[in-house]
């Protein structure tokens, strides 16, 4: 993991302007280069607002944002934009080109790359997304998870170093989760920093190596996901229900099974092991 | 206070108890009575009536202030625009070669103050009655139920499509697509990145929306009842008498001359 | 005449849409007792849309396609049947909760269903405050519709469609637009229905998790077909083969994909197969306890 922070927020305050209360409060945070996390919460915890502000769409009402160490304010929107990428959770609230390729063209074509640099991008993104073969398909002919797909690739096709991505599952079958989880990961691993805000507990603690937890406008708890998914208390007070493996696993902890399962087969496997190291075993045969 | 997507002001009074039914008649009455008389003063008067009315409402001057302003333009454009063409009356002064009469001037003020009438008598009518009581007249006149299902449910789409519209601008803006520059046209052209989500996101509604109300017994039968009632009473039917009486009034002026600054004139 | 008075009487049922020569679904059969509460499953794609907007009639009415076999709907033919015309016994409620909520305020859209039954304004207005308490959004009538949650928006639907005491309920996908918080108000607001009131249910969902709790039975519907149709309880242990085709196509709880795949390499019995966290728990606790040793049933 780099040291390079390329994300920084200093004593958050934010406000909307027709609102009584603050939207986030006291939000001190730095995001490294090639971090992969996951920002969990109820809906109105402040999630999708912070993010927000990572991009500069909305001016923290005190304290400072800092995208590698450049205050956002002295930063231009296409500055900004070439830093941070954002998609939004909707796909059709970003979908109205004729094809997939049109589509996926549409945002680096805004920035000042070479016609040459433009195809580049658009291929790359089309091949992580797995939408490549759909090139020339009509996208109101896609799929709900290849739409999905559709928006992130129009997004990492500007090549930002920083990929935000809302609540990507929303609304998507199991296949269609996994996709995206899967494009996600393969982005962090070619070396770009992830985002991805999201309800999807299960997902996050098999795919996200980090984790930070928002309430109420505030951080309750960030770091290696394994360790905060157990901490039940922040977990409650965000409404943030453990994985079910993670509740068993707990349950069954008197017997040596680990308080911070993430995965059905860490689970099978520490259930596995106490039961073939125990005394009275007696495997039946197939 | 306001209703976020019209400019109903729901309050108690005399005017909102009235049956909507009344309050239509009696706005399509003044637009023909407006169009009776072409001196400034009696129109005059009968804004001046129509803002006591407002008064009655509770509708407080502030609330009506904006679109006097904005139908104040007109007045102003009457005054410069109809003396070029009025030849009668005494000459006040010649502009450009042309001779400005006061009928010009006075006529011109009663074009622009005709348009205010029409707009403040729909501004005070549409702010003592909710869009449900007139939905529910309009129905019971004889506008079809289809139409005014239609009509309601777009009303309660306006928040949703305007907040639609300013996450899909987000969206897009994200994307490198920049509305603060460049040419007029070139927005335009631009927008097309807002307006085409926008379209297919409504459609799309109206699609599920049709499915709603099909689930839920739309057409089932002839008739649809209402939990809004509305009914005419004795101080409606004033109404409706007192409006005819004017109309008449009216006609009568026009055919005598009273009230009628240029006769040959509409 | 059959003695059976099947509330959904489905066979042999074929339907494709106009524009494609695919079946949708392919041999349909499925039939639900009053008062059952009957789960349906499977990916995307499955036909499960499709079947419900069959047993409400809006194919072919207001979708088009072509339907072959019986679908009959407390005692009606829905091939026939426009679903205005059974509003007042079949209710549905759908997945998006935009695209459902009709009035300004949640009164007038309560009470949007009725006025087209015809219903009498008194009786509608004596109804509301009963079904609101039903969704726990009492008190909230002259909320703007606008102004309300996506959890409160779906239960506002699930109103809608009761206040016009419906014998069935179908509902669609209700929370795969929601939050957790949403989905978890949505899910107790039917656990609710199933507790006091006299209605038969039938529910899609993406979740399994949430819908073992709610459901007796449950049946899986992949590529137009019913793989398989079962009590929840045995859904799962019976069918050794259902696990393996579903397994990456739908959201299992994960304490039956765990019990499944310790009972097929023969840690524990196949008895302990359970889609329930809490009886997972139960069995898991009893065989460590015991030291990993079971009994052959």
């Amino acid at each position: 993991m780099s040291n390079k922070t390329v994300i920084e927020c200093e004593d958050i305050y934010f406000k909307y302007p027709e609102a009584n209360q603050m939207a986030l409060k006291n939000i001190n945070l730095k995001i490294n280069e090639g971090d992969f996390i996951a920002i969990i919460g109820q809906n109105g915890a402040g999630k999708t607002t912070l993010t927000k502000l990572f991009n500069g769409l909305h001016e923290p009402t005190k304290g400072k944002v800092f995208l590698d160490n450049q205050d956002i304010e002295d930063m231009k929107t296409n500055e900004i934009i070439k830093r941070i990428g954002y998609c939004y959770q909707n796909p059709d609230h970003q979908l109205f080109s004729r094809t997939v390729y049109d589509e996926v063209e549409y945002g680096p074509n805004n920035l000042d790359f070479s016609e040459k640099e433009v195809e580049e991008r658009v291929q790359q993104a089309l091949e992580v997304t797995n939408l490549d073969d759909k090139e020339e398909r009509y996208p109101f002919t896609l799929g709900k998870g290849e739409r999905q797909r559709l928006a992130i690739a129009s997004v990492i096709a500007m090549g930002s170093p920083i990929l935000v991505v809302d609540e990507p599952t929303t609304g998507l079958d199991t296949n269609g989760i996994v996709q995206i989880m899967n494009l996600i990961t393969e982005w962090n691993q070619r070396g770009h920093t992830v985002i991805v805000v999201t309800h999807d507990i299960n997902m996050v603690a098999k795919y996200v190596p980090q984790t930070m937890v928002m309430a109420n406008g505030r951080i309750l708890a960030k770091g290696k996901t394994r360790e905060v998914l157990t901490k039940k208390e922040e977990l409650k007070e965000a409404f943030v229900k453990q994985p079910q493996v993670t509740r068993v696993g707990d349950e069954l902890s008197e017997f040596g099974i680990s308080k911070d399962v993430m995965t059905i087969e860490e689970l099978y496997n520490e259930i596995k092991n106490k039961i073939e190291k125990s005394q009275d075993y007696e495997r039946r045969a197939e | 206070m306001p209703v976020g997507y019209s400019i109903y002001v729901q309050e108690e009074s005399p005017i909102h108890s009235l049956d909507p039914r009344s309050k239509l008649f009696g706005l399509v009455a003044m637009f023909a009575i407006a169009l009776l008389f072409n001196h400034p003063l009696p129109i005059l008067a009968l804004l001046i009536g129509v803002l006591m009315v407002g008064e009655m409402g509770n509708i407080r001057i502030k609330t009506l202030i904006p679109f006097l302003l904005a139908s104040s333009w007109f007045v102003i454009l009457g005054i410069f625009i109809w003396p070029f063409y009025i030849e009668q009356g005494p000459e006040l002064f010649i502009i450009w070669n042309q001779q400005i009469t006061l009928d010009g001037v006075l006529f011109g003020l009663a074009m622009g103050l005709r348009v205010s009438l029409m707009m403040m008598t729909a501004v005070v009518v549409m702010m003592t009655t909710s869009p449900q009581k007139l939905m529910v007249g309009l129905m019971k006149i004889g506008l079809p139920h289809k139409a005014g299902i239609a009509l309601s449910t777009a009303i309660r789409f306006v928040p949703l499509i305007n907040s639609e519209r300013v996450t899909i601008t987000e969206a897009q803006r994200t994307r490198g697509l920049n509305l603060e520059e460049g040419s007029a046209f070139s927005k335009a052209i631009k927008y097309i990145g807002v307006i085409g989500p926008l379209m297919l996101r409504t459609f799309d509604l109206m699609m599920s929306l049709s499915l709603a109300m099909d689930c839920r017994g739309f057409g089932a039968k002839k008739g649809r009842t209402s939990i809004i009632s509305i009914n005419i009473d004795k101080r409606d039917k004033y109404i409706f008498a007192a409006f005819i009486i004017v109309i008449g009034l009216g006609i009568l002026a026009r055919i005598t001359g009273i009230g009628i600054l240029l006769p040959s004139y509409l | 005449m059959s003695g059976n008075d099947y509330l959904v009487d489905i066979e042999n049922l074929k339907f494709k849409y106009t524009s494609s020569e695919e079946l949708v679904l392919k041999e349909i059969d499925f039939k639900v007792n009053k008062g059952e509460f009957v789960g349906i499953i499977g990916p995307s794609g499955a036909g499960k849309t499709t079947l419900c907007s069959i047993i409400k009639g809006l194919i072919p009415h207001t979708i088009n396609g072509k339907i072959k076999g019986k679908v009959d709907v407390i005692g009606k033919d829905m091939k026939v049947t426009p679903p205005a015309k059974n509003a007042a016994k079949v209710g549905m409620v759908m997945q998006d909760p935009e695209g459902q909520i009709i009035g300004l305020t949640v009164k007038e859209d309560l009470a949007f269903g009725p006025e087209n039954l015809e219903w009498d304004p008194d009786r509608i207005l004596e109804r509301i405050p009963e079904v609101l308490d039903m969704v726990r959004l009492s008190g909230r009538e002259e909320r703007e519709s606008f102004s309300l949650s996506g959890g409160q928006k779906q239960r506002l639907a699930i109103a809608d469609a009761l206040m016009m005491d419906p014998e069935l309920l179908i509902l669609d996908e209700p929370t795969s637009e929601l939050d957790p918080l949403g989905r978890e108000e949505v899910f107790d607001t039917i656990k609710r229905l199933k507790e006091e009131k006299d209605i038969t249910v039938i529910v899609v969902e993406q979740t399994v998790e949430n819908l073992v709790n709610v459901c007796d039975r449950i049946i899986v519907l992949n590529e137009g077909e019913i793989i398989a149709d079962n009590n929840t309880r045995d859904l799962f242990k019976q069918q050794v083969e259902l696990m393996e085709d579903i397994s990456g196509k739908v959201s299992l709880p994960q304490i039956l994909e765990v019990t499944d795949k310790l009972a097929k390499e023969g840690y524990i019995s196949k008895e302990m197969i359970t889609p329930f966290e809490k009886k997972g728990i139960e069995n898991l606790k009893s065989v460590l306890k015991e030291g990993g040793s079971y009994n052959e049933q």
